[in-house]
């Protein structure tokens, strides 16, 4: 209930200040959603003291089937309800429950705890998250070491670290090897408890839970499930993603020098108008937390999908007399679930990283033109706009690569429908853009328009296909189409069903250049608890939503992925953007940061988002270029599009009711510099392209920190203004008005160019610099070879058959390198070895490429694309032409410019047509 | 030829088009260079245009950016900033972006922006030349009776301006002496009413003297009765005039009163707000009240706010599923602070969260209101302008005397008009109005006028007692006419001269559009524009403004109507229309690209000018220049 302060101000106040809310959009809806004392699990969780509650030991340590097996009994008598002040001791006493710690190949320890198979229902463990063979990765545990009197356990977790199960009271310690430091802990703190299922045993015994005048029955009362993890030598905690925050690291959330602060929440919601610095949960949840300090890095990651609050404690929370030091506790409730937890010990950041990935799934490898640039608008009106805007794109000569419908373009919110009206012929529209190259998005929602005569209405009511509320009947909730039903995607049959309504077939008006777009997907539901699904509408195997919740909108994604996976017959790498995720996303497409708004801290607060996303395993996002609600003034858009132009996803949207806002709607000055942020993309689109293919494979994101790239250099641990955009290019924001100059820090080690002008930099240092319009700051790492492609087309299609620059940036031994990976773009050809990767180092004054495409691989993929110009940062002056093997050629050296634009100085040693293929190996000598 | 062959037979396509593709193809020295650029390009050794460098005969088109601007590639792709020439010849020379060389896309029409060999492009200069031509010398005849009508339209403007002009300096010299007639009259009027108070005083005497000789004859008292008499008899008009004025306080006293109790009914209800979220009513007669705070809204369209809101708010309740207006109602809730929304049903309340997003809903369910509210309060609306030395609260039903005037003023609007054709006079019952004035408005009217007065005034004998009374009656007609007259020539020369005050293009080209409106109907809605004055959007009895006459822009290529009314979280509504040659005045496309900033194309005569036939000649003579020859090729 709102506090009476909450409540409105005067009646005289608030008529005056109507007009002023009505004009200025009214802002986040507080009261709307649950705080932390408003979730009896969280409150009760909060408001304990370390080793405050009856604790628990583990007994019966074994080895089985090459895991350890334990059960957890209460580790004393319990007490006697001795004062009224503690309902905890008033339950039930606990059965017993069953612990399950196994051990992964790369550094991964599980801990598993769940109730006795013999509790009277099973608690919910979330399927198809974790990767399909992950068993087949486990590792067979020979022994158990018990080394002090039986009072732990230990055992082999990876090559330097093992893993020791204290019994009692029982606790989880990730160790390196003869090390009593711990690396990673549960339970250390004793604030472990787990709430059992129960029975109602009369019909006076009420659990029903109210909030803004919606009722959970809680038909299985309480069960929510509160740990604590710590996170030792750590500086700084990162990652549980979805928050909008201005900073990267994790800000304590409780203890001394904190102001009152919510836990992080994840619980996946629609939020209208969200805050640019909050612990609010927005659409997605990803309970993976990652920790790094100047020693090792490590991480956490607990696969539960029920509403989950995190908080973050400051040294000294617990009131203890030595704060301690170096080391983050946090502490972790659930409101139902299992315990199903991996500990990943790194020990540098991208072990962490890969680890985790290595559980999860590594993201898709998306489809060229997705890597480029879109836009979006709700709504493109008609055939007509659609016509005018692409056509105003080759106008303006500005590329792009896909046209966005969102919801308008539907037959009345009937997803896989067009209105009659205003798009009467998609196919040719399609055909229309794809002869172009470019391709199209059209939005699918999960709300099902509860309408008879609608084919995929009636198809999945009389199927039983709906999620159902709880009564029992077919859930109904208000959407945008009005009255709606949620097709029940937990289940696999049902995920089958809906793949199938995107063949071209079922999908009438389809094409081969049509993508999708999954909004809604948290589920929104505009009349429901929080704007979504009430906890205890029922799912497939009389799974509660509050069970569910977190990855409703996963196994949608999945879903809908998989359809157009299907569409083309598994040949066609599927685009999906979904605004709700979970751990696994990365597996069926792209993310981005949802209904964000047109202002400078959003802007800002986009950076640390996307890199959050990045850390955990959601590499292709991005956020709304512009800012979705309200009208971005010139300069916020124009450094919205330098800014968003190194996004992994580059979208401009923007809501109906703001002015348009295409490019070219802001002077010819505006147009120009929106123009050179565009194009910068479309020039880098190789380094992506290949930074996507090194995330596919090992899950390193290509947006990322400056720590994962400088796991040693403190200064970068909290930095969310810049970033790196793979291991070459450092990029800061601007995120002020008329900003007139910017520090940029460069990480140590190694020297830096400006990207615009060549000028190099020291690193380990903060540069002051001057703020220009037309870009934002950039700079190549010394000893980094970065692929462009320089020549502008309308869209990445046309750029397939250009040659190549290769900007070469040199370190303080006169050598760099780096890679560039190409395939077909399109197909899954590449997972048969159809594919460039090449290696390009410089040493000795002579570059060379090299294959590094595995000895054995077959397929093929050849290109004639050659590089018609090499870019030398840092060599010394001198250099007369360049020599290339085989064959003996010739190539005139002379100084070039770094960028082909107009007035751009002549500042760098530059060989002139090498034109050397890409698919071939060969050498360049300098003379 | 050879080359030609072997190609061809590979291609194996159509010889001729191939042909003509080819001979469109210049050497690699002139690929996409401009026949006028040539020359530059002359010199072994050339300079980027920016200066920033030299370059050599062999490095143009060479495939190799030199020239950061582009100007060593004019044929190539491969500069960023590059501009490529295609002359299409049959047709129209094409200057496109570099980025369109060689990127499988036929861009010029003689195909020359793609001579990789990925793919071949037929040249179609011939054929879309044809229709393009045709189009152009469509164009140009257009233009040229469009400079007919046009010079037409400002010879008419001309007169009608001079008219105009004309009359205003008449009406102010009638105005004038009609001033000194009314003056005169009113003086006459005067000392008749004198005149016949001195008679009725003199007649009273008489009678008193009679009554007096009377009473002492009879003895009787009556002196009371006489004296009371008396006063009751004095000065009737004054009392009567004494009585207005009181009425007309009390209408506003009453008013105030009202607002106060108003008032605070509005606080009353606020409070049931807080207690009891079902009380939408209540609510809106709030919301109405935030909105029209500080507005110019008048007392009396409060409450027609308030019912029209009632209305749509109890249909919303009874005509389930709830229409938006029940939702605006809503949000206005959500607007204010209290955001408890426990009462609704979960229809409502996904309604109201859903409108967050949309606000679509809500503004057009505001907007219904809007309109509601203006169709009632047209009238009023207007009395309101222009009735300010009145209270503004008057009451709806007041009714002023001079109805003439406000007839008048609701032509000007030309609100009542349903004219079913595109375009037609806002101003017409202005004109029969004034006809009396204007058509038999010359010199002989006003002697006679005169003759009439001066008869009037002389055929009344001063000396003559009794006061004639046919003769008073007919000063009195005469004085309340020439009045009348008078306020009649007096708006029209206030309308003359807001008239006169306003740009009508540089031949006043624009001066017929004065007293015009545009119709044009799209879908539900027909749309009004008139200029100097404003736009509308209409739906059966509902109107919203899109803006009111602001300018004209870009040099009378544009008129803009700015301060529409307000879009629910936008800006307030704004039109620009976009003025293109045509031979009739006609609003041919209406459009709303943003939220609430609409665009519509008018089709004109006045944008017809002789300077661009010139341009366009040109134009046409470049595209047959080059005709003869590939089409002899052909």
């Amino acid at each position: 209930m709102p506090s009476p302060a909450d409540r409105s101000p005067p009646i005289l106040l608030r008529v005056a200040v109507l007009f002023l809310l009505l004009s200025t959009a009214s802002a986040w809806k507080k009261d709307e959603f649950r705080n932390c004392d408003q979730s009896p699990f969280c409150k009760r969780a909060r408001g304990r003291k370390p080793h405050s509650i009856p604790s628990l030991s583990a007994a019966d340590v074994s080895l089985s089937d090459g895991a350890v097996s334990a059960r957890l009994l209460p580790s004393q008598p319990l007490r006697q309800n001795t004062a009224g002040d503690d309902p905890e001791a008033d339950r039930d006493p606990s059965r017993i429950l069953l612990l399950r710690l196994s051990v992964y190949q790369g550094g991964v320890l599980r801990l598993q705890i769940d109730e006795d198979p013999s509790a009277p229902r099973r608690r919910f463990q979330v399927p198809d998250v974790l990767l399909p063979d992950l068993d087949d990765h486990r590792l067979w545990l020979p022994r158990l070491s018990s080394p002090a009197a039986g009072s732990s356990s230990s055992f082999y977790l990876a090559d330097g670290f093992e893993a020791v199960l204290i019994h009692d009271p029982f606790e989880i310690q990730v160790r390196r090897k003869g090390s009593a430091e711990p690396v990673l802990s549960l339970n250390s703190l004793g604030l472990f408890d787990f709430e059992q299922l129960m029975v109602k045993k009369n019909d006076g015994e009420d659990w029903e839970e109210r909030f803004r005048g919606h009722t959970d029955t809680r038909p299985h009362g309480p069960q929510s499930i509160s740990f604590d993890v710590s996170f030792h030598g750590a500086d700084f905690v990162y990652g549980i993603p979805e928050h909008a925050s201005s900073s990267l690291a994790l800000r304590p959330t409780s203890g001394p020098d904190v102001e009152h602060s919510e836990p992080y929440r994840l619980f996946n919601l629609d939020v209208f108008e969200y805050l640019a610095d909050s612990p609010f949960g927005l659409y997605g949840s990803i309970p993976f937390m990652l920790s790094h300090g100047a020693r090792s890095s490590s991480g956490f990651f607990w696969l539960n999908a029920a509403e989950m609050q995190i908080d973050v404690l400051a040294p000294g929370w617990d009131d203890s007399a030595s704060p301690a030091k170096g080391r983050i506790d946090t502490l972790w409730m659930s409101e139902a679930g299992v315990v199903d937890a991996f500990f990943f010990v790194g020990p540098d950041p991208k072990d962490v990283l890969r680890q985790y990935i290595g559980i999860t799934g590594t993201p898709a490898m998306p489809q060229e033109f997705a890597v480029a640039y879109h836009q979006c608008r709700w709504n493109y009106r008609d055939e007509e706009d659609v016509a005018a805007v692409d056509a105003a794109f080759d106008e303006h000569d500005i590329p792009y690569d896909v046209l966005w419908l969102d919801i308008e373009h539907t037959d009345g919110k009937r997803y896989f429908t067009w209105d009659r009206v205003l798009f009467p012929n998609p196919k040719e529209m399609q055909g229309k853009l794809a002869a172009k190259g470019r391709h199209m998005v059209t939005i699918v929602d999960p709300h099902i328009k509860r309408d008879d005569s609608f084919y995929i209405y009636k198809e999945a009511s009389e199927k039983g296909y709906y999620v159902k509320d709880a009564m029992g009947k077919d859930f109904d909730g208000w959407c945008w189409p009005g009255s709606s039903s949620y097709p029940d995607v937990l289940n696999p049959e049902i995920r089958e069903w809906w793949a199938e309504k995107f063949s071209f077939q079922s999908y009438v008006g389809s094409t081969p250049s049509l993508y999708i777009w999954n909004d809604m997907n948290e589920p929104s539901v505009f009349n429901g608890p929080e704007i979504t699904m009430p906890r205890d509408a029922i799912h497939y195997g009389d799974v509660e939503h509050r069970e569910v919740h977190n990855a409703y909108g996963y196994y949608f994604h999945m879903a809908t992925s998989n359809g157009l996976l299907k569409r083309g017959n598994g040949m066609d790498r599927p685009f999906v953007l979904s605004r709700a995720f979970f751990a696994g996303s990365q597996r069926y497409g792209t993310v981005w940061t949802g209904d964000n708004s047109a202002n400078w801290d959003q802007l800002r607060a986009s950076v640390p988002m996307i890199l959050t996303l990045g850390l955990t395993g959601l590499s292709f996002s991005g956020a709304d270029v512009g800012g979705f609600f309200g009208n971005p003034e010139p300069e916020l858009l124009v450094r919205w599009y330098q800014l968003g132009a190194y996004y992994p996803f580059f979208r401009a949207h923007a809501h109906q009711d703001t002015k348009r806002r295409e490019p070219w709607l802001f002077g010819e000055h505006n147009t120009a510099l929106i123009r050179e942020a565009v194009h910068v993309r479309y020039s880098l689109l190789p380094y992506y392209y290949t930074l996507f293919r090194e995330a596919s494979v090992s899950g390193i994101p290509v947006m990322r920190p400056l720590w994962l790239e400088f796991p040693a250099d403190k200064e970068t641990y909290n930095t969310g203004e810049a970033f790196m955009v793979g291991p070459s290019l450092l990029v800061q924001g601007i995120y002020e008005k008329r900003q007139k100059s910017v520090s940029v820090y460069l990480p140590m080690g190694q020297s830096w160019y400006n990207m615009r002008n060549g000028a190099a930099y020291t690193g380990g240092i903060s540069h002051k610099l001057e703020v220009s319009e037309d870009s934002i700051p950039s700079f190549q790492k010394a000893g980094t070879i970065v692929p462009r492609k320089d020549r502008f087309r309308r869209s990445s299609t046309q750029m397939v058959n250009d040659p190549y620059t290769l900007v070469i940036a040199l370190n303080g031994s006169l050598a760099a390198e780096g890679e560039l990976y190409v395939d077909d773009g399109k197909s899954y050809d590449f997972e048969q070895g159809a594919y460039i990767h090449r290696r390009f180092i410089f040493a000795d004054c002579k570059l060379t490429s090299i294959d590094v495409r595995p000895a054995k691989i077959g397929g093929k993929f050849s290109s004639d694309c050659v590089i018609e110009r090499i870019i030398l940062l840092g060599l010394p002056s001198g250099a007369k032409k360049a020599v290339i093997e085989p064959g003996n050629r010739e190539a005139d050296v002379e100084l070039g410019p770094l960028t082909l634009r107009g007035g751009s100085s002549l500042v760098a040693v530059t060989v002139r047509k090498p034109n050397v293929r890409i698919a071939d190996d060969w050498t360049l000598r300098i003379l | 030829m050879g080359a030609c062959l072997r190609i061809s037979l590979t291609i194996s396509c159509l010889l001729l088009i191939w042909i003509s593709a080819s001979a469109s193809i210049p050497s690699r020295e002139s690929l996409g260079i401009a026949p006028q650029d040539l020359s530059y390009y002359k010199s072994d050794v050339i300079k980027c245009k920016d200066g920033s460098k030299k370059f050599t005969k062999e490095q143009l088109n060479d495939e190799f950016c030199d020239c950061p601007d582009g100007t060593d590639e004019p044929g190539t792709s491969a500069c960023p900033q590059g501009k490529f020439y295609c002359p299409n010849v049959g047709h129209i020379p094409l200057t496109t972006f570099s980025s369109r060389v060689n990127d499988g896309i036929c861009d010029c029409c003689d195909g020359s922006d793609e001579y990789n060999g990925n793919v071949s492009c037929p040249n179609t200069c011939w054929e879309a030349g044809k229709v393009a031509r045709e189009k152009l010398q469509k164009k140009i005849a257009t233009f040229q009776n469009g400079v007919t009508i046009r010079k037409q339209e400002v010879e008419k403007a001309k007169q009608a301006f001079a008219k105009d002009e004309a009359e205003l300096s008449k009406l102010r010299s009638e105005e004038k002496i009609l001033k000194e007639l009314v003056q005169k009259l009113k003086e006459q009027k005067e000392r008749i009413e004198k005149a016949e108070e001195e008679e009725r005083k003199k007649r009273e005497e008489e009678e008193r003297r009679l009554k007096e000789a009377e009473r002492k004859a009879n003895e009787s008292k009556n002196a009371p009765e006489e004296s009371s008499h008396d006063i009751t008899d004095q000065a009737p008009e004054k009392l009567s005039e004494l009585h207005n004025q009181d009425a007309m306080e009390d209408h506003h006293d009453s008013a105030v009163e009202d607002k106060n109790d108003y008032t605070t009914g509005t606080e009353i209800s606020d409070n049931q707000v807080a207690n009891d979220h079902d009380d939408t009513i209540a609510k809106s007669g709030h919301e109405a009240d935030g909105r029209s705070d500080g507005s110019s809204f008048s007392h009396v369209e409060k409450q027609h706010v308030v019912e029209a809101q009632d209305n749509a708010v109890s249909k919303a309740n009874t005509d389930y599923p709830g229409t938006e207006e029940e939702l605006s109602s809503h949000v206005a809730e959500q607007g204010q602070v209290s955001d408890s929304t426990e009462g609704l049903s979960r229809e409502e309340l996904g309604r109201l969260v859903a409108s967050r997003w949309t606000r679509e809903n809500a503004a057009e369910g505001n907007d219904e209101v809007n309109m509601a509210k203006e169709g009632l309060e047209h009238d009023e609306d207007i009395r309101e302008e222009n009735h300010d030395g009145y209270i503004s609260d008057s009451d709806e039903d007041h009714k002023f005397e001079d109805d003439d005037l406000e007839d008048d003023q609701d032509a000007e609007f030309g609100e009542d008009h349903e004219e079913p054709t595109g375009a037609y006079s806002s101003d017409e019952d202005d004109k029969t109005d004034y006809s009396d004035l204007t058509v038999s408005g010359s010199s002989s009217w006003l002697d006679k006028i005169q003759q009439t007065v001066n008869n009037v005034l002389q055929a009344f004998n001063f000396f003559r007692r009794p006061v004639n009374i046919s003769e008073a009656a007919t000063v009195r007609k005469e004085y309340d006419d020439f009045s009348s007259e008078l306020s009649k020539i007096q708006s029209r020369i206030s309308r003359l001269n807001e008239k006169l005050k306003y740009d009508f293009g540089k031949d006043r080209e624009f001066y017929s559009f004065y007293d015009r409106c545009f119709e044009s109907k799209q879908n539900k809605y027909t749309y009004k524009v008139c200029p100097f004055k404003k736009a509308s959007q209409v739906e059966g009895h509902s109107s919203t403004q899109l803006g009111h006459w602001d300018k004209f822009d870009e040099s009378y290529r544009v008129m803009l109507f700015s301060n529409g009314d307000r879009c629910w979280n936008g800006p307030d509504r704004s039109l620009k229309v976009r003025l293109r040659c045509g031979l009739k005045n006609e609003l041919v496309d209406i459009d709303e690209p943003s939220r609430c900033e609409y665009v519509a194309i008018l089709s004109t005569p006045a944008l017809c000018l002789e300077e661009k036939i010139k341009e366009l000649q040109q134009k046409l003579e470049d595209m047959n220049t080059g005709q003869p020859s590939a089409h002899d090729e052909l």
